[in-house]
């Protein structure tokens, strides 16, 4: 074939330009930490970057619910804690007033203290954590018990939480568990024994029997607590996973690009020296 | 009986013929780096022998020979190149304008990205996530208020940045028309300068080139093919005569005549008719009439009608099919649930969260936070419909008659979109590359090398002054004989 000095010079820049466009490339790849910055750069890249990016933000997403489903069954379980030891000390005052040894003004001392520890009760029902009533149902903007009125709610609707893709966890106390209307019911006809001296025998298994309520509900938030624990691990790992997938997927090997544009570089300096060498003398810089 | 002078006469003619050769040796090095100029070559040919053969010729011994002359100047060019050239040509700018077009594609989708419309999709789900959780929070409200209105935003700015690409593609056509056009115009121009002068015996090898170099142009915007039609008159043998160029569709059957090489009295351009903003294509027609805008063809012009025609419409009506399957479910679940009252609990006010069913009227119409359908009861911390609101962008609905979800749907049209333009660039590289290396072996005939001239130079050079030095002697000679013979004794 016939060689021609434009022919070199053409050759020469396109090599050059290959060159820096292959440099270019992967400058971007350095600069942005990514192995693709448009689609059509790896299609598959692309596609499984667009699902994964989105299963991430859907786990970061399950994370936060979760923290609020801790702080519903967190919040629960003390208040239900609270609600225990309230309920043994009316039991323990029951206890001492059925002694028979107690005077009428003893008696109608211990009812006033069942009157405060009552109002307590009804203040832990009333719970409230970051402006939701976590005792009544999903009617969280109203307080559940009403001592003035007597009002107790029924509400039987569960706050549900989606913790996980299509896994939607209860997260609260039913009203009508714990702290029904039976409840304060029967420590309202307890302070009016007290308080009129008639007899308070049957109270002791009324109460036992509402502590064993609150008990056994507490033991049921715990084994929902247990529950979302074991939601919480597996979205963590998800979490994990998916970083790491996307990361797989989309991150440029770093040693592999700075490799890859010292060798550029070296590709580079040859073709530039490459191409001063093709500007040759003519044949007429020697016929002289 | 040969002439005495006959040798001054054959010498005579070696020098001005040798002295021609270096004139065309001179222009070449002058052009060599004339884009299109393709070297020349004096054809040296032998005058008529002495004495030539007749009835009466002079008994002399054997024909002998009278000199040299310069047949004609012509062209260092093989047509076969060019026609490679051109069809590569023809698809490197059919693949470059599709890969362009799909570039600016990519760079508005903006995929995969931390702000595109699936990050925006994302957003708004989580904010729909958040107030599943704190349905009674007018914080959280607002949020899904605000992250709805991005996402409207986000189809409505695709939607509109997608149809004004569109209308540049429209223009760009439209520009490329013209282009062709003026092309075909100049290659008849050409076309009739040369049937001028071919018939007086001469070849015009800088029309050649500039009508070699115009139907170049030409062969990347459409696919043609060229037929020479003599000029007639003395035109010699390797008289190029005049272009007839064809219109060629994809499979190279002709559709049309653009340029007559047998009359050069008009053109036949091609018209482009675009609606008023461009953006879509009315009509494109032979001035003869041959309908192109049905016909697959190839080159730029083709590049630009596809994308036109097919790939923007495209991608912007899967976005309307995603806008209105999307706005017709949210609607539907939005409307069926409970916004948060004043005096709660809640009530289910029946509103609509979106108006618009396509991708560039999609808007937020909810403008009250508290109407927010959070709800699926009528209670204020009831987020159940806020969740099946989250959900209905990983639900299969039906979006443009195929049945999947919205993230699924855009993922697909994303991966269409980077196939088709992975395959544009791609095709587009290799057939620069193809069409470089034809150009490479066109110029190995063509172009002009210094070193070659040079050599030429010295040959002619040395040719010139032999024959001048032939003259020296035949005057020695002459001298010899005049002035020389007939003086014996004297």
């Amino acid at each position: 074939m016939r060689v021609t000095q434009g022919m070199l010079t053409n050759n020469m820049l396109r090599h050059l330009s290959d060159s820096y466009k292959r440099m270019d490339k992967t400058q971007e790849q350095l600069s942005t930490g990514k192995k693709i910055s448009r689609p059509s750069d790896d299609p598959v890249v692309a596609m499984k970057g667009m699902s994964y990016r989105s299963s991430l933000t859907e786990v970061e997403q399950f994370k936060r619910n979760l923290s609020e489903a801790y702080s519903w069954t967190e919040s629960a379980d003390s208040s239900l804690d609270e609600a225990t030891n309230v309920m043994q000390r009316i039991r323990e005052l029951t206890v001492q007033a059925s002694n028979g040894t107690y005077e009428e003004s003893q008696m109608q001392a211990i009812g006033k203290e069942i009157t405060q520890l009552k109002d307590h009760l009804a203040s832990i029902a009333n719970t409230k954590v970051s402006g939701k009533y976590i005792f009544n149902g999903n009617d969280t903007t109203r307080a559940p018990v009403d001592l003035a009125t007597g009002k107790v709610s029924t509400n039987t609707n569960d706050v549900k939480l989606e913790l996980s893709q299509g896994i939607e966890v209860a997260v609260n106390i039913k009203p009508q568990n714990v702290f029904t209307k039976d409840l304060f019911g029967d420590i309202q006809d307890l302070e009016t024994a007290l308080s009129s001296g008639s007899s308070i025998n049957g109270f002791l298994d009324k109460l036992d029997s509402h502590i064993n309520n609150i008990v056994s509900e507490r033991a049921d938030l715990g084994a929902r607590y247990n529950r979302i624990e074991l939601i919480d691990d597996r979205v963590s790992n998800q979490e994990v996973i998916a970083n790491r997938i996307l990361s797989d997927n989309e991150d440029a090997d770093m040693e592999r690009v700075i490799t890859d544009l010292k060798m550029q570089e070296s590709v580079q300096r040859a073709a530039l020296s490459a191409g001063a060498r093709i500007i040759q003398p003519s044949l007429m810089d020697f016929l002289r | 009986m040969v002439s005495t002078f006959h040798g001054l006469e054959t010498a005579r003619r070696g020098m001005t013929t040798q002295q021609y050769a270096l004139q065309v040796t001179g222009q070449n090095i002058a052009n060599a780096n004339t884009t299109g100029y393709s070297r020349q070559r004096v054809n040296f040919t032998q005058t008529e022998p002495y004495p030539a053969p007749a009835m009466n010729r002079p008994q002399v011994p054997g024909q002998m020979g009278t000199g040299v002359q310069a047949g004609s100047i012509q062209r260092v060019r093989e047509g076969y190149l060019d026609q490679q050239f051109r069809g590569e040509n023809n698809k490197y700018g059919y693949w470059s304008a599709k890969s362009e077009a799909m570039e600016k594609m990519e760079d508005i989708m903006n995929e995969p990205s931390d702000n595109g419309l699936s990050k925006t999709m994302d957003r708004f789900w989580q904010s729909l996530q958040d107030l599943s959780v704190h349905p009674e929070d007018s914080g959280a409200r607002s949020v899904v208020l605000q992250r709805g209105t991005a996402v409207a935003e986000t189809f409505n700015y695709l939607s509109n940045s997608l149809t004004s690409i569109q209308k540049d593609i429209g223009s760009q056509l439209d520009t490329t028309v013209l282009e062709a056009n003026s092309l075909l115009t100049q290659i008849n121009g050409l076309n009739k300068q040369i049937g001028e002068i071919e018939p007086h015996k001469y070849l015009p090898n800088d029309l050649y080139d500039q009508r070699d170099a115009l139907v170049d142009k030409l062969s990347q915007i459409v696919n043609i093919s060229v037929e020479k039609v003599g000029s007639g008159g003395q035109s010699l043998d390797m008289a190029e005569g005049k272009y007839t160029i064809k219109l060629l569709d994809k499979n190279g059957t002709a559709i049309g005549t653009l340029v007559d090489g047998s009359d050069t009295s008009k053109v036949n351009e091609i018209k482009a008719v675009l609606s008023s903003d461009k953006s879509s294509l009315t009509s494109l027609t032979l001035k003869t009439g041959e309908d192109l805008a049905g016909t697959d063809m190839s080159g730029r012009l083709q590049g630009l009608k596809d994308s036109l025609k097919t790939d923007y419409p495209d991608m912007i009506k899967k976005l309307d099919n995603m806008a209105s399957g999307f706005v017709a479910e949210f609607n539907r679940l939005h409307s069926g649930g409970y916004g948060l009252d004043s005096n709660s609990p809640s009530t289910n006010t029946g509103k609509n969260f979106f108006s618009g069913s396509t991708a560039s009227d999609i808007k937020v119409i909810l403008t009250n936070r508290n109407d927010v359908a959070a709800g699926s009861g009528g209670y204020s911390g009831d987020g159940g419909n806020a969740l099946k609101l989250a959900n209905v962008k990983n639900s299969s609905l039906p979006y443009g008659g195929e049945t999947t979800s919205l993230q699924g749907y855009y993922e697909g049209a994303i991966g269409k979109m980077a196939v088709d333009s992975q395959e544009a660039a791609r095709l587009a590289d290799n057939s620069l590359v193809l069409s470089d290396s034809v150009e490479n072996r066109r110029q190995s005939v063509s172009g002009v090398s210094i070193d070659e001239e040079m050599t030429n130079l010295i040959q002619f050079q040395h040719a010139f002054n032999a024959a001048a030095r032939n003259i020296t002697v035949v005057d020695e000679m002459l001298d010899k004989i005049i002035n020389g013979m007939g003086v014996g004794g004297r």
